[in-house]
């Protein structure tokens, strides 16, 4: 027994030659946001899928809120909301009648289906629209209506598939407030995205994946320490940058120092708290400096690191 | 079972609330009830006759003898009834001048000027003018006896009144001896395109609805639901009841809009609903298998207007079953409309019950499971498609 909303382990799925998903297994606990990060045509809406019983494993299994999620079983599906990458609404129905029907099918029923209803259009900023047919909504309308549509049931899981795809910018940053504001009140999320900052911001944990199998698992910083990701600092000027060298090395936590003739690359292991010592001690010998400049490793590298590709492949 | 009438319950929503139905379901099929009923109903029971020329006892006796007979009658001048026979809108135009009038008062011989039109029965109605005529020349011709027998002129009246009552007057029983014409016995006005209308309509509007199953399938509705606490069975019900529902509702407008409206006679009624909600089945079958087999809304919109009209014309909803070839009314088995078709025309003309109608209603319902069955499992299969 396990207190994890979702337990996936070790899936595999098949279209017939294609492994779509080879061996993905993860836990998501209450309240975190766990991120599936990979490019498209990864696994990830296939890992997705299987995870919200829509289709099924060829091998493993997924357990939501502690039973088995099948095609077939309905039981853990009402722990479950699901906004998928598409625009899953009835466009020829309001914003409300879409919420309703969907609650209806969730189980809910008279003064509690439409009080829910009245909670989900307040929630997604919809209470004013709400008897427009959704086709004539603005696209992030119809995003906040789909994402809505998912929140219908109160799920202790809540898988959002690329819920920013084709969206503008203030629509996006509305959503993954939205997300972070459901992850604060104890939701799970089951984040996918190919957007490396969205993982960045939301997600308390990562799964890279490609080509169907889960390359790398843990936090940010997890992930980058596993690839050795290091700092650098690169110093741009004139002066004695050379003669400047000698004395950057014996700065601790600075690892190596390339000169050239007008600039200085340095790989150190924490650059924010050495970039001061870093340029006094240049600017000491004698070196006028014209920019400094700070380079983090972040998801993108650790993406390229495991798979020699980039996210955007 | 809530899920899938939750689900049906948004297919009939989505259908009503189409515009573009509007016309298609509430005006178009009594637009063709109509003109069908126009075209070949109406003149076969009844004509059109101008009279013209001033009052006389003749003119008068016409047109009273053909109103008995059901023929509309007017009385426009000559070169007005020649131009309304020549626009099609008389059958056929007398002239009863004043010679004829007096000749007629007279008792001699009547000469009449009569032009026939070229509708199809105004050789029928021609006859019906020339029987009109016949009769009051024999009452003028009896009338003229009695009087040169010395029977004073306001007595003759009542000698031929009692000379009636006690003669034994032949009764004239005509019977249909062609099969063609017995098919079509006892039927109304409008009665044949009503029923025909009906299936056709029916089934378009099921199969043009199988564009919202795509649509959902492609909007991503379809995983929606699914991801949710409902089976695939569930939704499979919805889809088939929802189709279902609008088949009935469609078939349902047909049968009261076109009974108010026109008179259509439908027999017994709840014999005549069995034959719409089971047809409607197999209508539903046919649209959820549609559906599924083709990949866009466009695509299953053209199929299922292309393949709603080959099978009812195949199915006799466009030209009567009766009058097709013998090989093309075995081929018309193949299609739903025909053997509903028959259930109607046995319960609508012959005041068939549930036995007469029972082996169509065995083959509809054979249909309609079976396709039931196709198109659930089809939808099944595609909904592995849809993730």
């Amino acid at each position: 027994m396990t207190d994890d909303v979702l337990v996936v382990d070790s899936l595999v799925r098949r279209f017939g030659d294609l492994t779509a998903v080879d061996g993905v297994s993860f836990r998501i606990a209450p309240g975190e946001t766990y991120g599936l990060l990979g490019p498209n045509g990864a696994g990830k809406t296939t890992t997705i899928s299987m995870v919200a019983g829509l289709i099924a494993a060829d091998e493993g299994t997924v357990t939501v809120a502690g039973q088995p999620m099948t095609p077939r079983t309905t039981g853990p599906k009402r722990h479950l909301g699901l906004v998928p990458q598409e625009l899953a609404i009835y466009p020829d129905l309001t914003g409300r009648e879409n919420l309703a029907l969907f609650g209806r099918l969730q189980g809910l029923r008279g003064a509690a289906l439409r009080g829910r209803v009245e909670e989900v259009l307040s929630l997604i900023g919809l209470a004013d629209r709400a008897k427009d047919r959704s086709k004539e909504y603005s696209g992030g309308m119809k995003r906040r209506l789909n994402i809505g549509i998912g929140l219908l049931n109160r799920p202790t899981l809540l898988i959002l598939d690329e819920p920013t795809v084709g969206v503008d910018p203030q629509s996006r940053h509305a959503i993954l407030e939205s997300v972070e504001a459901l992850s604060g009140e104890g939701m799970a999320v089951l984040y996918t995205t190919h957007y490396m900052e969205e993982a960045e911001r939301l997600c308390d944990r990562i799964g890279i994946i490609d080509s169907g199998r889960l390359q790398a698992e843990g936090t940010r910083d997890e992930l980058v320490r596993l690839i050795g990701g290091v700092d650098t600092i690169r110093l741009g000027g004139t002066g004695d940058l050379a003669g400047a060298a000698d004395e950057l090395r014996r700065i601790p936590g600075v690892e190596r120092v390339e000169t050239e003739r007008r600039s200085a690359v340095l790989t150190v292991k924490d650059a924010p708290a050495l970039v001061a010592q870093v340029v006094g001690t240049a600017a000491a010998h004698g070196v006028t400096l014209a920019d400094v400049e700070i380079s983090r490793p972040d998801l993108e590298s650790v993406f390229l690191h495991l798979t020699g590709k980039g996210l955007r492949d | 079972m809530r899920n899938a009438l939750t689900i049906a319950g948004v297919e009939l929503r989505l259908f009503l609330r189409d515009r573009s139905n509007l016309f298609f379901v509430f005006v178009f099929p009594l637009l063709l009830v109509l003109m069908i009923g126009l075209q070949f109903g109406e003149g076969a029971t009844t004509g059109r006759v101008a009279v013209s020329g001033g009052d006389s006892a003749l003119a008068t006796g016409i047109v009273r003898e053909l109103e008995t007979d059901d023929v509309r009658v007017s009385r426009p001048a000559w070169d007005d009834a020649l131009e309304l026979l020549a626009r099609g809108r008389l059958d056929v135009a007398v002239r009863v001048d004043d010679a004829a009038a007096t000749a007629h008062d007279d008792g001699g011989p009547v000469r009449l000027e009569m032009v026939r039109g070229s509708a199809a029965n105004a050789q029928v109605v021609e006859q019906d003018v020339r029987s009109a005529v016949d009769v009051l020349r024999a009452r003028r011709g009896q009338e003229r006896a009695l009087e040169a027998y010395g029977v004073v002129a306001d007595r003759v009246d009542d000698a031929l009144s009692q000379a009636a009552r006690a003669t034994s007057v032949p009764v004239l029983e005509v019977r249909y001896v062609d099969e063609l014409s017995k098919e079509f016995e006892g039927l109304g006005q409008f009665d044949l395109g009503a029923s025909g209308q009906l299936l056709l309509f029916v089934f378009l509007a099921c199969l043009t609805g199988s564009a919202t199953l795509i649509q959902a399938r492609r909007l991503g509705v379809v995983a929606r639901v699914l991801a949710g606490p409902v089976s695939a069975g569930q939704l499979v019900a919805g889809e088939m009841v929802g189709r279902w529902a609008i088949g009935v509702f469609q078939g349902g407008y047909i049968m009261l809009a076109s009974s108010v409206l026109f008179g259509v006679g439908w027999g017994s009624l709840w014999l005549s609903l069995l034959v719409l909600v089971i047809f409607s089945l197999v209508a539903a079958g046919t649209a959820i298998l549609l559906g599924t087999l083709l990949g866009t809304e466009g695509a299953a919109s053209g199929a299922g207007v292309g393949l709603g009209l080959v099978l009812a014309a195949l199915g006799g909803c466009m030209v009567p079953l009766e009058i097709f070839p013998d090989t093309m009314r075995a081929i018309s088995r193949i299609t739903p409309h025909a053997w509903a078709y028959e259930a109607f025309a046995d319960i609508q003309r012959r005041d068939g019950d549930f036995l007469d109608v029972l082996p169509q209603l065995g083959v509809l319902a054979a249909m309609a499971l079976a396709l039931a069955a196709l198109g659930g499992w089809a939808l099944r299969r595609s909904l592995a498609r849809a993730m």
